[in-house]
């Protein structure tokens, strides 16, 4: 019989009485394991051998957990020091202690959050009783750390790296440690082989090895041997090596996919300036200058340079007008400072409701005439605190319709529409006040698969205050969504700083799902 | 967004509705756009309030509200007022930068402590919205029985605004035992020091005097000696401001706050030295608005009594009238005086909307066709974008704001330097933190912060980014020159010049522009192996190896071959 090398190899290796495992032909014929593997199949497959499986458990200690067997547990030590202090009499407070043991960074919570658990104690506002019953060399969570560390040059049943069969102590003492991130279990398929009575008689009545080719080769093909070789076999099953190549980040992915969706439903797109004078991002938009949000709270003003070099003179004219005395005959301004000086403040804007004003005031574009739709999935600014959820830099989708008369049911029908897209159906409104819409709605949406309501956009019909000094004489509806908040619900991220910004994961980003 | 806390006990009981429970009160406070957050630890509703209906800010407001929204009351009501029997008088000294005051008497409360801390609140919400945090108005609530005023005009106790010198008199202000002058309260009070800022600039400190002396030093802190408790009969209310409507509104929503408790409200008299006041102002205002105006905002025909019935549920009066226009039909509405929030016509028809219901409507989608397209410059962004993943580029997003230290000092680049990248930041005033002081000139420094991030990753790391910069530049309208850098980097064991040429190469193939590549000289990159990128005859970025003294900066272990140049030179 002629077979490949590597099978000729396995099959003389292999041992009709006792089962031989893989790893161990692979060491016999100093061939690589996921060789003798395809092996294996093959004469599987020809009935040359009997192939059984068995799953090993192992659990290897982490690097805490061999630190902690090496040392004490934190809350050991944290009973050993309350101790040390006399806490068996009465509480002592609970700062001492933990100087006492020597616990630093997250050292703390761990041993403060096992100590009661395991009748080590009590820590109560601030101070610590110590259990003088309580007895640290029974503990089995430690035991079974000092048990796994040992093992090494222990009973020969788990190999030098800490490593042995998952039956050696109970399995909630193995759950709670691993809960701890103490251990890992690991699964392994261990696959072991004994000849059958065909592959006895083959191997009794003598192999060949056939003649393989590795590569395709110029020679092989313009001399025509390709004809008379045969190709070695590949394991086509093995995983390759990693390749990543080239990749749109997930997030410009979803802007693109709304930008998609916005033009589909007939928006034209809109740019400009990410500094800006506080006249386009927030005066023109009929927000008093006394409005909390426009405090250094919230805003990232300009330090250099500070104000804008020129704005168009009979427009700022109107919009102080409307601020100070409001706009048509039963019209109210506002009881609030109006400062031109402010206006030309730069900033970075803190939301595109400033490109929806310079278009609206006819300056980019020429006046627009209704019907009109406008959008921009661009970025933002705000000064607010850095967390999972909120970056100081984000991409707002912004967009706005034009047209002689909108209803809220216009306004709730394209946003109906629109979210659609996404997946997220039953939007609900919920009234609400901006200063510069009115009406105004949140926007709530179901997630898709948590079912929880979300708030997903804010919205509203820009009021005749802010239109008329830009010369607006139609309505005008318009909402602002973070881009970011859409790419959450869709993915389920939990950390926005994973994606967006220099401490991106190039390992998250290579390994998100492709969406469309 | 703000939140008020709220005794449903309380809301019961001030609304007559024992029945409700509170499941159902909390269904009817998202009716009025209240979201129930959560309770507090007496078990108080905690409910967020947009920052329009600031008479919303305490229970009682809030119980005005349901009733209207329940249908118990309807149309405006404003409680009478007797006639003034006290002064307030506004001496010439008082602070220009704080002239106005306004005030009120209360007689006849009955405060118990749920009313008492009521009361408080209400105080702190105006103080924190329509206060502008006591700068644009601050109010001080006083026990009646403890001051004395001396009949200055025709027998009427009167009370005396002034500015003094900071440390021009002495008092013994709330939750302390000593005498302090102003300056010292400033220095040594918790709320002293909370609230310095507001008048420390000032030359001369507001004053409040009785016949006895100082009992106020607004907007900061009250005297001990007028302190209100539930003992307290009658109340002086006063609030000084930088504005007038300010208070006399946030005097109003207090007004019938006490009012709604059972309380007499007297008028009080301010005497500023060229004319005089009497308040509280409870006069209503109108606001006319079409018809055809509130069916088109809604989107819904409504008969004229429907209209009627909505604004009267909604608190207002209407009044059916004929428009300008030939048989239009318009509406006269009366708004209470509480409302700080109606500036025109449309807040009318938003009330009308909240009181139909805004969840009632059907949605439709606009009947109107317009097309839709892309911006040029992001179409442009978008195609190049493409082009690099098509080369093998990770595409990358980075922030735009960044610091001094990355930006220049990391890359080894002088900002005054006549190199690509270098150049006079745009930066910012109050910066979140020192990560974050100015905008990026060039996406290097972001590229090569991702790579330090990143050495735990698998290699190669061929990381690109279309990204804005900015620098300064006077020319501009906004004095910042603001554009989009491409910036790529290649990061492998084996990364070199020639990898970064050759796919800079391709791309200007592809965008069929002519690419040149003189020798150059950066600080950023190995001398011999830079070069400027000109595309079209013109410098318009730079390519190169990584100085190793940056590699080792940003903890990296591999070459690093690298371009950036300006997007605008593949137009």
């Amino acid at each position: 019989m002629q077979l490949p090398a590597a099978q000729v190899a396995v099959l003389e290796a292999a041992n009709a009485d006792d089962a031989t495992s893989v790893d161990a032909i692979a060491e016999a014929t100093d061939l690589p394991p996921e060789t003798v593997t395809g092996a294996v199949f093959e004469l599987e497959d020809e009935g040359l051998v009997a192939v059984t499986e068995r799953v090993d458990e192992t659990i290897t200690l982490t690097d805490e957990g061999a630190e902690y067997a090496a040392g004490d547990l934190p809350e050991i030590r944290l009973y050993e020091a309350a101790l040390a202090s006399g806490a068996d009499d009465e509480p002592v407070s609970m700062g001492q202690v933990i100087g006492a043991a020597e616990l630093d960074g997250n050292q703390v919570d761990i041993a403060l959050s096992n100590y009661a658990r395991k009748g080590y104690g009590q820590i109560d506002s601030g101070e610590i009783t110590a259990d003088p019953d309580a007895d640290p060399d029974a503990d089995a969570e430690a035991n079974a750390l000092s048990v796994l560390a040992d093992d090494g040059d222990g009973d020969g049943e788990s190999d030098s790296d800490g490593e042995l069969a998952a039956d050696e102590f109970s399995t909630e003492i193995r759950d709670q440690l691993e809960r701890r991130g103490l251990l890992e279990l690991a699964e392994t398929t261990v696959r072991e082989i004994t000849l059958t009575d065909d592959g006895v008689t083959e191997l009794m009545a003598g192999l060949e090895t056939a003649e393989t080719v590795g590569q395709v080769t110029p020679e092989l093909l313009t001399g025509g041997e390709w004809e008379d070789v045969e190709f070695a076999e590949y394991n086509v099953e093995a995983d390759a090596e990693q390749f990543e190549g080239g990749r749109v980040h997930i997030l410009r992915q979803t802007a693109d996919r709304v930008k998609d969706v916005l033009v589909g439903m007939g928006f034209q797109e809109m740019e400009g300036p990410h500094v800006d004078a506080d006249f386009w991002i927030n005066d023109s938009l009929f927000m008093p200058q006394d409005h909390p949000a426009r405090t250094h709270w919230d805003r990232f003003a300009l330090e250099r340079p500070t104000h804008i070099d020129e704005l168009p003179a009979e427009l700022v004219e109107r919009v102080e007008r409307a601020h100070r005395e409001g706009v048509g005959e039963d019209g109210e301004g506002y009881h609030s400072p109006w400062d031109e000086d402010f206006a030309r403040a730069l900033a970075l804007r803190g939301h595109t409701t400033s490109l929806s004003t310079r278009y609206l005031s006819g300056r980019e574009i020429g006046e627009i005439e209704p019907p009109a739709r406008f959008f921009s999935v661009e970025k933002v600014y705000r000064n607010d605190t850095l967390d999972p959820t909120h970056l100081l830099e984000f991409f707002q989708i912004e967009g706005w319709v034009m047209a002689e008369d909108l209803s809220v049911r216009d306004l709730m029908g394209t946003f109906e529409e629109f979210y659609a897209q996404f997946g997220i159906e039953d939007i609900q409104f919920k009234p609400h006040y901006n200063p510069y819409t009115e009406p105004s709605f949140e926007l709530f949406g179901t997630h898709p698969t948590t079912g929880e309501l979300v708030e997903i956009g804010n919205s509203g019909i820009f009021r005749e205050e802010m239109l008329e000094p830009l010369g607006v004489e139609c309505d005008v509806m318009a909402w602002g969504l973070a881009l970011e908040r859409l790419l959450m619900l869709m993915y389920g991220f939990e950390d926005i700083r994973d994606i967006h910004g220099t401490l991106c994961d190039l390992e998250l980003l290579r390994e998100t799902e492709v969406t469309y | 967004m703000p939140t008020v806390d709220i005794d449903p006990d309380e809301l019961r009981e001030l609304t007559g509705h024992e029945e409700k429970s509170d499941e159902e009160l909390q269904e009817d406070l998202f009716g009025l756009g209240l979201e129930f957050e959560g309770r507090t630890e007496d078990g108080a509703f905690e409910l967020e309030f947009a920052p329009d209906r600031l008479d919303r800010l305490s229970v009682e407001g809030v119980a005005r509200s349901m009733r209207y929204q329940y249908g118990d009351a309807r149309g405006v009501h404003v409680p009478a007022t007797n006639s003034a029997e006290w002064t307030i008088r506004v001496d010439e000294s008082v602070p220009d930068e704080r002239p106005y005051v306004t005030g009120a008497v209360i007689r006849d409360v009955d405060l118990d402590e749920e009313s008492l801390d009521s009361l408080i609140q209400l105080q702190e919400k105006l103080h924190a919205t329509m206060g502008r945090k006591r700068a644009k108005g601050a109010i001080g609530i006083h026990d009646l029985t403890m001051l004395r005023g001396s009949p200055a005009t025709e027998g009427n106790p009167t009370i005396e605004y002034v500015g003094i010198d900071p440390d021009g008199d002495r008092f013994v202000p709330l939750d302390s035992d000593a005498e302090l002058t102003p300056a010292e309260v400033l220095e040594e009070h918790d709320t002293g020091r909370t609230y310095a800022d507001l008048v420390s600039e000032y030359e001369r400190y507001p004053a409040i005097y009785d016949d006895i002396g100082l009992f106020s030093f607004p907007p900061v802190i009250n005297g001990r000696r007028t302190e209100v408790s539930t003992d307290s009969r009658d109340l002086f209310v006063e609030m000084t401001g930088t504005d007038q409507w300010t208070i006399d509104k946030m005097l109003n929503i207090v007004c019938y706050a006490l009012a709604a408790r059972g309380a007499t409200l007297e008028d009080v008299t301010v005497e500023y030295s060229d004319h005089e006041l009497v308040r509280p102002d409870l006069s209503t205002k109108t606001k006319t608005v079409p018809h055809d105006r509130i069916e088109t905002i809604l989107g819904i025909d409504l008969d004229p009594d429907e209209v009627i019935d909505l604004a009267e549920r909604s608190g207002l009066d209407a009044a059916k009238e004929e428009g300008d226009n030939d048989g239009e039909l318009v509406y006269e509405f009366t708004v209470p005086p509480y409302r700080v929030d109606v500036l025109h016509p449309l807040d009318i028809i938003d009330d009308l909307g909240r009181a139909y219901g805004f969840n009632e409507l059907e949605p439709k989608y606009p009947d109107i066709g317009t097309v839709g397209g892309r911006h040029e410059r992001s179409r442009l962004e978008d195609a190049t974008r493409t082009q690099l993943v098509g080369l093998g580029f990770e595409d990358l997003l980075n922030f735009h704001m960044i610091n001094e230290a990355e930006n220049y000092d990391r890359l080894d680049l002088d900002p005054d330097a006549d190199v690509y990248g270098a150049g006079e930041p745009a930066t910012i005033k109050e910066p979140y933190s020192e990560d974050f002081t100015m905008l990026r000139t060039w996406a290097m420094p972001s590229l090569l912060m991702v790579l330090e991030r990143n050495t735990h990753r698998a290699y190669p790391q061929h990381l690109a980014e279309i990204g804005f910069t900015a620098a300064v530049d006077e020319t501009e309208n906004i004095g910042i020159d603001e554009r989009r850098h491409v910036g790529a980097v290649l990061a492998n064991h084996d990364a070199g010049y020639e990898d970064a040429k050759a796919r800079l190469q391709a791309l200007a193939r592809r965008f069929d522009v002519e690419l040149e590549t003189p020798p150059t000289e950066h600080p950023t990159f190995i001398s011999g192996r830079t070069a400027a990128v000109v595309m079209d005859d013109e410098v318009v970025g730079v390519i190169g190896e990584v100085h190793p003294k940056i590699l080792v900066e940003h903890d990296l272990e591999v070459p690093v071959a690298a371009f950036e140049f300006d997007l605008a030179a593949l137009q």
